[in-house]
């Protein structure tokens, strides 16, 4: 299982709409947090985002103790079961 | 959580050193157009060794001060060695990483992205041009050094904070102190206990907004 948490505030809200795309990617929200989780492997594009660098490197609020952050650089974000 | 009322009204004045009062002056009042506010001249201060110093002030809006000391006589190099990196108050060696140097810094707000462009305006055509504007997360800075080195930005808000900034802001700090009470921090380690606090209480945080509280 992977999930990682995203502050829905309108510069990250491109991060969950593209996590959203992929049909095997859910997208929830538990308070004022998208909570964006798969079963296996999550990978967010970062120019089908749109987001700044600034925005872009500072998106994730929280992974799960069982997940980890594998890629995070210009081209993408990739969170993994750990 | 702390609960103690919140009587502080903003910055009565950051003061700092300078070698160059001219410069400063120049910089600040003639260039950015902040009007000098307050100055003391004191002679005989202190302890035996204590200069006879200027401490002068400028007004930076809200009634909020920048202010220097001028000390007659010191050297520069109470502050390290000439030449080295940083500024007048602290210089560093070249082992020394540049985020390092560069972290500490002032800035100062501005209302819209008009008013920052004024400030840019006036710094090009002075002799400390601006050397990097950058939109962050939420804000536009612009950046330059004055006479003394020290860094100098101006900010604006895009937009206004949410409230829910303000929930994840305290969530990250209540996060970060478990994380570095434990031995080993890591910015993983802060990710995965923000985490659970998320799952904790952002739910409830919810519950109490659409309440009205």
């Amino acid at each position: 299982m992977s999930t990682l948490y995203v502050l829905d505030v309108p510069e990250n809200t491109p991060v969950a709409k593209v996590a959203a795309e992929d049909p095997a990617v859910t997208v929830g929200r538990i308070g004022p947090y998208f909570e964006i989780s798969a079963a296996g492997t999550i990978v967010i594009d970062r120019r089908a985002t749109g987001c700044r660098h600034a925005v872009w490197y500072s998106a994730v609020g929280g992974v799960a103790r069982d997940s980890r952050i594998t890629q995070h650089d210009k081209d993408a974000l990739r969170v993994e079961p750990a | 959580m702390t609960e103690l009322d919140h009587r502080v009204r903003g910055v009565d004045h950051v003061a700092f050193p300078t070698f160059d009062p001219a410069a400063t002056v120049r910089f600040y009042r003639d260039v950015l157009g902040f009007p000098v506010v307050h100055s003391i001249c004191a002679a005989g201060w202190g302890p035996e060794d204590h200069p006879d110093f200027i401490h002068f002030f400028f007004d930076i809006g809200n009634e909020d001060r920048i202010a220097f000391f001028y000390y007659f006589g010191a050297s520069e190099d109470i502050g390290g060695a000439k030449g080295a990196r940083g500024d007048v108050y602290a210089r560093f060696g070249a082992d020394v990483p540049e985020f390092f140097v560069r972290s500490r810094h002032l800035a100062i707000h501005v209302e819209n992205e008009e008013d920052l462009l004024e400030y840019r305006r006036r710094l090009d055509a002075s002799d400390w041009p601006v050397e990097m504007q950058v939109q962050h997360e939420t804000i536009e800075s612009i950046y330059t050094h004055d006479p003394n080195g020290y860094m100098f930005e101006i900010t604006r808000a895009m937009r206004p904070v949410t409230p829910q900034e303000d929930l994840d802001a305290n969530l990250t700090i209540d996060a970060l102190l478990d994380v570095v009470g434990e031995p080993e921090p890591t910015f993983g380690k802060l990710l995965a206990r923000k985490a659970e606090l998320i799952v904790e209480r952002a739910a409830d945080w919810e519950l109490a907004q659409g309440s009205g509280r």
